[in-house]
């Protein structure tokens, strides 16, 4: 394994050659992002079914624009950013089929979970309790507009820091909070009128 | 705190357990207690979603990303031949209705009406003759009464 720099160097150096139309070199790049997209692209649409297609789709996008990369941010980031565009664009077409979910969850679970989350430190949630809640939290994700899905998939599902989340989507710090502000306050009504409606 | 202030500052921080005076406000406000346990929700659900194992990328992925490369390259390059076959084949239609048109049609009777051409050299014979006095810039200061005719207006007969 080579050292960071001559790494980087390797990568300037296929990046140059796609920007060339080298599909080998390009091939080299979609053979070191390729987990990578697919985890970010599964993470934001949550599809299991769809996540390799649309990482795909991904690649020959970037293919088609890398071009248009010059290099003064990472290249993971640019990629990033591909990816961030094509889930959003997926999202937003996907939202208008979706249909509104009248979701049960038995009340021994939302009495566990809600007790897990006022105090993390008391009852583990069993694998039967934690699969119902993924599943719980995944549905109201999916009601949700594609803007609130990108931004809170990216903060609370990869992870990453509001000062990347900006890089990526070329937004302010500030724009960024009040995007997360948003998105949690639509998600938390939902949730209330989930339970209201119970 | 007043709730309104409470709930921005959990929306914005998204803390665990918040600070003191969070805690403070929760323990005698059942309505910032109820959003706080549901915030509690999320917090907890999206631990358990991102604890989610993603799906692999299948194998040979790159090869298959460079198969459907190609496989773009020739839709584009087919769309684009089929594109410009279609307008030569339209081009050749115009042309061959055109001078299909040309050939079939008499060159003089009622379907034919008058050229540009013949319709220009109709009216320069018709100056000529002289019956239309041409005016060239500004009517004498004389006030006269009937128009100048250039000097040399040509071959025309005089009226
Ligand atoms: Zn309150």
């Amino acid at each position: 394994m080579g050292s960071l720099p001559a790494q980087e160097a390797q990568e300037v150096q296929w990046v140059e050659r796609a920007q060339r139309g080298d599909r080998e070199a390009f091939g080299l790049l979609v053979e070191c992002y390729q987990r990578r997209v697919m985890s970010q692209v599964f993470r934001l649409v949550r599809r299991r079914d769809e996540a390799e297609d649309l990482a795909q789709e991904v690649f020959i996008k970037a293919f088609r624009a890398i071009r248009s990369y010059n290099f003064r941010s990472p290249f993971g980031a640019w990629l990033s950013r591909v990816a961030v565009n094509h889930c959003y664009d997926y999202l937003r077409k996907e939202r208008a089929s979706r249909i509104s979910y009248h979701w049960q969850m038995a009340e021994e679970s939302v009495r566990r979970i809600e007790a897990q989350a006022e105090n993390p430190q008391g009852s583990r949630l069993d694998p039967e309790q934690q699969a119902a809640l993924r599943d719980f939290v995944g549905k109201l994700l999916d009601r949700a507009p594609a803007e609130d899905r990108v931004v809170l998939g990216l903060k609370e599902l990869e992870g990453l820091s509001v000062e990347e989340i900006a890089e990526i989507l070329k937004l302010n710090r500030s724009t960024v909070k009040v995007r997360l502000h948003r998105a949690r306050k639509r998600m938390l009504e939902d949730l209330k009128r989930w339970r209201e409606g119970r | 705190m007043r709730c309104e202030e409470m709930r921005r500052m959990i929306l914005e921080d998204w803390p665990e357990e918040g600070p003191a005076a969070v805690r403070e406000h929760v323990a005698g406000c059942a309505e910032c207690r109820a959003y706080v346990r549901d915030f509690g929700v999320l917090r907890v659900g999206f631990r358990a979603l991102a604890a989610e194992p993603v799906p692999e990328p299948s194998w040979g992925f790159a090869t298959r990303v460079l198969r459907r490369l190609e496989e773009t390259r020739d839709e584009v390059s087919v769309e684009f031949l089929e594109r410009a076959g279609r307008r030569v084949v339209y081009a050749t239609c115009v042309l061959a209705l055109t001078l299909l048109l040309a050939l079939a049609l008499p060159s003089s009777g009622p379907l034919r009406g008058p050229t540009t051409a013949e319709l220009y050299l109709a009216q320069a014979e018709e100056v000529t003759a002289g019956s239309i006095p041409i005016f060239t810039g500004e009517l004498p200061s004389n006030n006269g009464a009937t128009p100048v005719a250039p000097q040399n207006s040509g071959t025309g007969k005089k009226p």
